[in-house]
């Protein structure tokens, strides 16, 4: 028996396109954002109210314009998508501007045992601004995609032009120099640096690229990969020959991982391809293939390179001399996290009473833990939450469109998104080897947040299809039918 | 496609499921030890966040409070007259804490269970907490004359001193100052670099100014352990008194050794005569050595060692919030030379001035001992006391009233006859107040660089209606008359003039 919530279809003569619903939602969304402003606000010394105004009246009318745009182009999306997106850039932003506004009344910043002080905060002062025009580009990028992409398929024909684009995106930055490509004060190279601009990190839309692209080639291939080959000990093993674009993803990864010691995104990565695999074809066999070769490759690289190893051993010996304390203090940053949310303990510190800014880049992969520590564990489950219920809608599209392309798309993306949570808060919370990836709409910088908007834009794309009421014939029964398509 | 869409969704409920399991045991269960590692300078930093509880003397002056600070934390603890009162209040470090400082640190930080309850009031009604005030029992006045009094006499000396003052009847620490001290305002900074410099030069001071001489250094008390050995022999048989008659010869010889006990200055005891017999309150009040290390002998290291056990030596026990306490010791000798050297404050006898305060106390107190405290009450910031400490026996009658009563009078002697050895503070001299005490000057061979023997004194008064009861050790200060009295006299009077008592 299909569960109601996931088959119902609205009723034919009534098509409810639940925009007021979405308009609700948003205000509610609205509400609590402009809460923990006020709230940060009246916690921290030295705030101006006016710029907080300021800042909250530019996201109301960001998010409100991707409102209006979903109401024309997309009027039966999903109508939780965009609030739940706009609830977490929103907290995004507030948190952003609470970091920022901690370096603030002269203080010098922590010391250090080593008697030097640490800077406070690496957030400029226009850290906050520029969140807010990242979140503008976002919706900008979220509103030409509705209006450009009527209909999901039209991805389908682009699938190899859109896969070279990912790989290209991905390779880059291996191939720039470290002075380019390198992220300060890691020894990842992930990002191309356009000197007084800013920074882009490519691979956040190389796996868009790259999930629009496999989902092309696995609906062309999935006859073939679910039916050819042998058994092997009671698994359906593939053919030779339809192992190499999984090869190849391998190779991409491990690329990744090795060259770019970008670790979490080669995770991503690979389970976005297994797990877009497994949906075309429903065989074990290529979720065991795909796990086994990852983890394979993972330790061989654990034992191959050092950083790969020494991130083994941040996770399983955090507090030991050799990791916390001697020089570089390489768990350092986990372990200031970790105290972060034991600090927060089950209720927080409040907003603008916590002290997050002692551990290292707080404001992009560790935002998470200024969360837990400033509104404690109750803060944490309700983002887990709400990462869940984005995840929850995409996954609920995928079940209802029709379509196997969408159907792929629509999963393959919810899946990322959730591998994507489930790495970065996995990683902070010591469940799983901490690899620094961003934390999708809470993590400062430009890149991710467009690009998760984006995600979100093709979310609402497929499920306005999924749920769009069928084409209304127009003159009576018999003749050639010509139909309104919206 | 939907069996595996259903499947991968189970897979991504099982993935947020082990999320929020992680965080829940992280920030539920783990939080609390996470918190308490003492790497985490978070801990440190939140309590600095709080103003932290002020630190009172029982006559109202404040000696360590908090000021609102612009630099990274919310308030700076400060301390006023820091090295007065260093020995008392300890310090509060961006990294540690000492003293009283550590002791009631839960309380004073306001996170103490005793608080949890004002502080979710205090967080309802939007009013940031306050850490709790402590109230001690030392007296200012007598606390500046202690530390004033060992200032001038040890300044540059590079030798140790302590004063300890107590209120007989209860035990309440008056005073406690100690020589050399350090300024805890330096390691109450903000800055960690300067913490941490200012620690290493003090840790290379010698002596260092971390250690609290008044509770524990532990030096020789000389003649003041007759107090014991005179008890320890009145104890032995109750027709004894004051006037009871005693073998004080010019010279003592030792049994099993050629060696011989003369007197300070190889003085006849008294009117005794070479080989005669002399009353103990003369002996006592000339601080006849000859006559005690005889008694030593008779009465045997057991005894000696049971009297001194009564008035606190020996006990790693004693146990003062706020104060840490090295025990004094008594060995006892494996032989009667040894003993007779052990009943007049040598061998390998060494107390703390703290001890030599409770000496005075004991018999101040009709014989009977109260345990020493220093932390009097602890109140919220809503003013209600949430922790009050009530004055405990530590020994029970160590001497009985009567005998009390007659190491009273002896010591009365000591300060009053004209023979007695502190008769400079005679009534006569300090304004018509009668004070009782006892000299000790200890020959301390571990005083490598000083000749001078420490000077000891203990004190109270008025001998009459005691209010006070003063220990001082002056490490190499020469006679204790000299070096050591003069402090505890200062001490008394300051500490009799804030009662009105002349």
């Amino acid at each position: 028996m299909p569960s109601p919530a996931l088959g119902s279809q609205p009723p034919e003569d009534l098509p409810a396109s639940r925009r007021r619903t979405e308009l609700i939602m948003l205000v509610f969304a609205f509400a609590i954002v402009a809460f923990a402003f006020a709230n940060t606000a009246f916690s921290l010394k030295g705030q101006r109210l006016s710029s907080l105004v300021a800042y909250m009246i530019a996201f109301v009318a960001i998010i409100i314009g991707a409102h209006l745009a979903v109401r024309r182009w997309a009027p039966y999306a999903d109508p939780l998508l965009v609030p739940l997106a706009a609830l977490l850039n929103g907290l995004g932003i507030v948190m952003i501007y609470r970091l920022h506004e901690a370096g603030r009344n002269g203080n010098p910043g922590p010391v250090n045992t080593q008697g030097t002080t640490i800077p406070i905060t690496t957030l400029s002062s226009s850290a906050v601004t520029l969140q807010i025009v990242y979140t503008l580009l976002g919706i900008g990028c979220f509103v030409a995609f509705l209006v450009f992409v009527k209909e999901p398929r039209v991805l389908q024909r682009y699938t190899y032009l859109l896969g070279l684009i990912g790989v290209i995106l991905i390779a880059l930055p291996a191939f720039l120099p470290s002075s380019i490509s390198g992220v300060a004060g890691t020894g990842a190279k992930i990002q191309i640096a356009i000197p007084g601009l800013g920074s882009i990190q490519p691979e956040e839309f190389a796996k868009l690229a790259l999930a629009a692209s496999f989902a092309g080639y696995l609906v062309a291939k999935r006859d073939v990969l679910s039916l050819a080959g042998r058994r092997v000990l009671g698994i359906d093993l593939p053919r030779g020959r339809d192992l190499g674009p999984i090869a190849v993803v391998w190779l991409v990864s491990l690329m990744l991982l090795v060259a770019e010691s970008d670790i979490g995104t080669s995770a991503v990565f690979m389970g976005l391809f297994v797990a877009m695999i497994y949906i075309a074809t429903s065989r074990t066999s290529w979720l065991l293939i795909g796990f086994v070769s990852f983890v394979g490759g993972a330790f061989l690289a654990a034992e191959l390179f050092s950083h790969v190893g020494t991130r083994f051993s941040i996770w399983l010996h955090p507090f030991s001399q050799q990791n916390l304390i001697d020089y570089p203090q390489a768990s350092y940053q986990l372990v200031q996290g970790l105290y972060g949310m034991a600090n927060g303990g089950l209720l927080g510190r409040g907003l603008g009473n916590g002290l997050p800014y002692w551990t290292p880049l707080v404001q992009s992969d560790l935002i998470f833990t200024a969360f837990g520590e400033e509104l404690g564990l109750a803060g944490v489950m309700a983002l887990l939450l709400i990462y869940g219920l984005i995840v929850q809608r995409g996954l609920r599209t995928a079940l209802m469109i029709k379509d196997p392309y969408s159907k792929l798309l629509a999963g393959g993306l919810s899946f990322m998104l959730a591998l994507q949570v489930f790495v970065i808060v996995g990683g902070v919370t010591r469940l799983i080897p901490l690899t620094g990836i961003t934390t999708p709409f809470l993590s400062q910088g430009g890149s991710s947040l467009v690009a998760s908007w984006i995600l979100i834009a093709v979310l609402a794309r497929l499920s306005d299809t999924a749920r769009r009421p069928p084409p209304r014939p127009i003159q009576e029964e018999g003749l050639t039918q010509v139909v309104s398509v919206r | 496609m939907n069996r595996a869409l259903k499947r991968i969704s189970i897979a991504v409920l099982v993935m947020f499921l082990l999320l929020m399991i992680n965080v829940n045991y992280l920030q539920g269960f783990e939080a609390s030890s996470l918190s308490t590692r003492p790497d985490n300078i978070r801990a440190v930093s939140e309590a600095n966040q709080y103003e932290r509880g002020d630190i009172v003397t029982a006559d109202g002056v404040l000696i360590a409070g908090t000021t609102p600070s612009n630099d990274f934390y919310k308030y700076q603890r400060y301390y006023t007259d820091g090295p007065v009162y260093a020995p008392v209040t300890g310090y509060d470090t961006i990294y540690s804490t000492s003293g009283v400082e550590e002791a009631e640190d839960a309380l004073l930080s306001g996170n103490g269970s005793q608080l949890a309850f004002r502080n979710f009031i205090d967080m309802i009604t939007n009013k940031p907490q306050k850490g709790a005030t402590v109230y001690l029992t030392i007296n200012s006045k007598a606390q500046l004359a202690a530390y004033e009094g060992l200032a001038k006499i040890l300044a540059g000396k590079g030798r140790v001193g302590g004063v300890v003052a107590l209120n007989p009847a209860t035990g309440a620490i008056l005073a406690m100052a100690s020589y050399p001290s350090y300024n805890p305002n330096v390691l109450a900074s903000h800055n960690g670099t300067t913490v941490n410099n200012y620690d290493e030069a003090l840790l290379r001071e010698n002596p260092s100014p971390l250690i609290n001489n008044a509770t524990q250094t532990t030096l020789p008390p000389g003649s003041t352990f007759k107090i014991v050995t005179s008890s320890a022999w009145f104890t032995q048989a109750t027709t004894r008194n004051t006037s009871s008659m005693v073998y004080s010869p010019q010279v003592l010889t030792l049994p099993q050794t050629v060696n011989k006990l003369h007197n300070d200055d190889d003085e006849v005891c008294g009117s005794a005569g070479a080989n005669g017999q002399t009353t103990i309150l003369w002996a006592f009040s000339q601080s006849c050595d000859t006559t005690f290390g005889n008694l030593g002998i008779d009465l045997g290291g057991q005894t000696l060692n049971a009297m001194a056990e009564r008035f606190g030596v020996n006990d790693p026990n004693l146990n003062i919030p706020g104060v840490t306490v090295a025990p004094s010791q008594y060995v006892i000798p494996d032989s009667p030379p040894l003993t007779a050297f052990s009943a007049i404050g040598q061998y390998s006898d060494t107390v703390t001035p703290l001890q030599e305060a409770m000496f005075a106390a004991a018999i101040a107190n009709n014989g009977t001992l109260m345990k020493p405290y220093l932390i009097q009450q602890v109140t919220a910031s809503d003013l209600t006391v949430v922790q009050a400490t009530t004055p405990s026996v530590l020994t029970q009658q160590v001497v009985s009233p009567a005998i009390a009563g007659y190491l009273k009078q002896m010591m009365i002697a000591v300060v009053q006859d004209p023979q007695g050895t502190a008769f400079a503070y005679n009534e006569a001299n300090e304004g018509g107040l009668e004070i009782a005490g006892k000299t000790g000057t200890a020959q301390n061979l571990l005083n490598g660089s000083s000749p001078n023997p420490d000077a000891v004194f203990t004190a109270f008064a008025p001998a009459n209606n005691p209010k006070i009861a003063v220990g001082v050790i002056v490490q190499g200060g020469g006679y204790g008359a000299a070096a050591a009295a003069p402090i505890a006299v200062a001490v008394i009077q300051a500490y009799l003039a804030t009662l009105g008592i002349r």
